[in-house]
């Protein structure tokens, strides 16, 4: 039996914890608690440590999902979760005041899952913000040498979540339908 | 055997809330093998203080004048000047290396036993988060959404794609049978609205037999005076000799009951159901074809493949007879992708000759394919049940 991991990164009220939340096979354990400083004016909790849900396969296979916690602070948490996982999705709100400022400070925090091409954009909240468009961050992402996954999903819906893992397992190995 | 130096080395977090300790506590017990525990600044032997906290500066300054000596780190997103030499510093992202080495060099001044660096950082794909910290996070409710992708059914596939047989490409009468014309179609008269929208930066409106078309560029939406099933027969019908009026509108009637789509989404579509696994006349079917980026699939119609062909093309430029045969797939599948993405201006043939002096690598197996493979299937059902 063997067991992987996938990450879900991003700034605070990305939608990591509702994204794990919507695609995990147990009910998610949570270091969730009311946030009490600066990013109380984004959301009304704030992860922890970091959130956790499964994907359950046949015989017992499981992939675990880890999602980091959103403050900056908590940066060094990243490298222990990141080590050994199998991709990495990255949640980035449209929202926020500077969302390319976002995308970057992450992309650059997770090097090494870009260049191996193991990393999906999702964009949240474009419908409360409209702008920038899809098209503006692959615009972002040209120089990064790889031609990332960036699609605008919403953090709730299953399917918006399935596709963008499928994505990322098709980054991996295209011929996956063999 | 000196007891004080085997001992745990105690800790200090100064700065910090109870939920960044919680992550430094998090990573002692889990990964550094408990050599390290986390105390009161009053028992503590090593300090470290976050300089971003509020106040951080001053705390600093207090912490030195209350304890001169003391081992400190200090951890800041933004480089900081050290003053003493008992202060480390280490700048945020931390890496965990860079802490546990920071650790190791105070405990060494301590005369303390150190842990090795490469003290296992990496949290096992079966550890979950210590249970005084796990609490039941409850199900967000689901809302309603029609903008998902959408997995074709084997239904939409005929409707989309056709059962077209694949063809030999030195095979002219086979040939034939693969190509139509984007222009003969709603799908080309679309397009030349599209054309003329972005060159006078105007909404543009669509007259000819169908429902009301109009074309709001600024918003980058479609609006039509029906849904799919109205307008699919102007879409999947040829007709050569319509006359169609492209007309610049700044009055665009207004939203009620009319049905709103992205124009991405709409080009998309409609090119699918005027290709149904063809391709637009004059294509090659041996230059490579470039992708410029992936398609933002969840909000338009996924044909069969769709995904695959797009990692595929976005590694390297692969003509279309040699993708279906990498990824052994019916040509109509490659076909029908092709003429959407070319549709939205995604895709098209390469002209550099570098593309066509080297033959396209081959597609690398990943060792985890098995597994990939089951964890595509379960997603697929996911996406099945809602």
């Amino acid at each position: 039996m063997s067991d992987f991991k996938i990450i879900f990164s991003g700034p605070v009220g990305a939608g990591k914890t509702t994204a794990i939340t919507t695609i995990s096979d147990i009910a998610p354990v949570s270091t969730d608690e009311l946030a009490t400083d600066m990013t109380r004016s984004r959301k009304n909790g704030t992860t922890v440590a970091m959130d956790y849900g499964l994907i359950k396969l046949q015989d017992n296979e499981q992939i675990h999902l880890y999602g980091t916690p959103g403050q900056e602070r908590f940066d060094f948490m990243w490298e222990i979760l990141t080590q050994g996982g199998i991709g990495l999705v990255l949640l980035i709100s449209n929202q926020r005041p500077d969302p390319f400022r976002d995308l970057h400070f992450f992309l650059n925090a997770f090097k090494e899952f870009i260049a191996q091409g193991k990393v999906v954009v999702g964009v949240t909240q474009m419908d409360l913000a409209s702008t920038p468009m899809i098209e503006d961050y692959h615009l972002q992402l040209e120089n990064s040498g790889v031609k990332i996954p960036v699609f605008d999903i919403d953090a709730r819906d299953k399917k918006d979540i399935s596709i963008l893992l499928e994505a990322l397992l098709y980054s991996l190995d295209p011929c996956l339908d063999e | 055997m000196d007891n004080r130096q085997d001992s745990p080395i105690r800790l200090a977090a100064i700065g910090m809330d109870q939920r960044q300790r919680n992550a430094l506590r998090m990573l002692f017990d889990s990964k550094c093998h408990n050599r390290y525990v986390l105390m009161e600044e009053e028992s503590s032997e090593i300090c470290i203080l976050d300089l971003d906290a509020f106040g951080g500066e001053r705390l600093w300054q207090e912490f030195r004048q209350r304890n001169p000596e003391r081992p400190l780190i200090l951890v800041s997103l933004k480089p900081c000047k050290l003053t003493d030499s008992h202060t480390l510093f280490v700048q945020k992202p931390i890496p965990v290396a860079q802490l546990i080495s920071a650790i190791n060099q105070h405990a060494q001044a301590l005369d303390r036993a150190i842990i090795p660096e490469d003290c296992e950082p990496q949290l096992k794909a079966d550890d979950q988060p210590p249970a005084n910290q796990q609490k039941t996070h409850a199900s967000t409710p689901k809302l309603d959404t029609h903008k998902v992708a959408t997995l074709m059914t084997k239904a939409q596939e005929k409707t989309f794609i056709g059962t077209s047989p694949d063809i030999d490409p030195d095979d002219n009468a086979q040939l034939a049978k693969i190509y139509y014309n984007p222009e003969h179609y709603l799908q080309g008269h679309m397009q030349q609205a599209l054309n003329h929208a972005k060159r006078y930066n105007k909404n543009v409106a669509i007259e000819g037999p169908w429902p009301a078309i109009d074309l709001i560029i600024e918003h980058q939406r479609v609006l039509v005076d029906a849904g799919e099933r109205q307008l699919r027969p102007y879409c999947t019908m040829p007709d050569a000799t319509l006359e169609v009026d492209l007309q610049i509108n700044d009055h665009i009637k207004p939203t009620t009951g009319r049905r709103e789509y992205s124009l991405y989404a709409f080009v998309w579509q409609l090119a699918l159901w005027a290709s149904r696994g063809r391709l637009p006349a004059g294509t090659s079917l041996t230059q490579p074809i470039y992708l410029r980026r992936w398609p933002n699939f969840s909000r338009l119609v996924v044909t069969p493949y769709a995904l695959s062909i797009t990692a595929l093309w976005t590694k390297h430029p692969r003509s279309l007879i040699d993708t279906a045969v990498s990824l052994n797939i019916p040509q109509r599948y490659v076909f029908a992708f092709y003429s959407a993405t070319n549709a939205v201006q995604l895709a098209g043939e390469t002209r550099r000759a570098v593309d066509t002096f080297i033959a396209p690598p081959g597609v690398e197996r990943s060792s985890n394919r098995g597994l990939f493979s089951r964890l595509l299937n379960t997603l697929r059902g996911h996406k099945d049940e809602s």
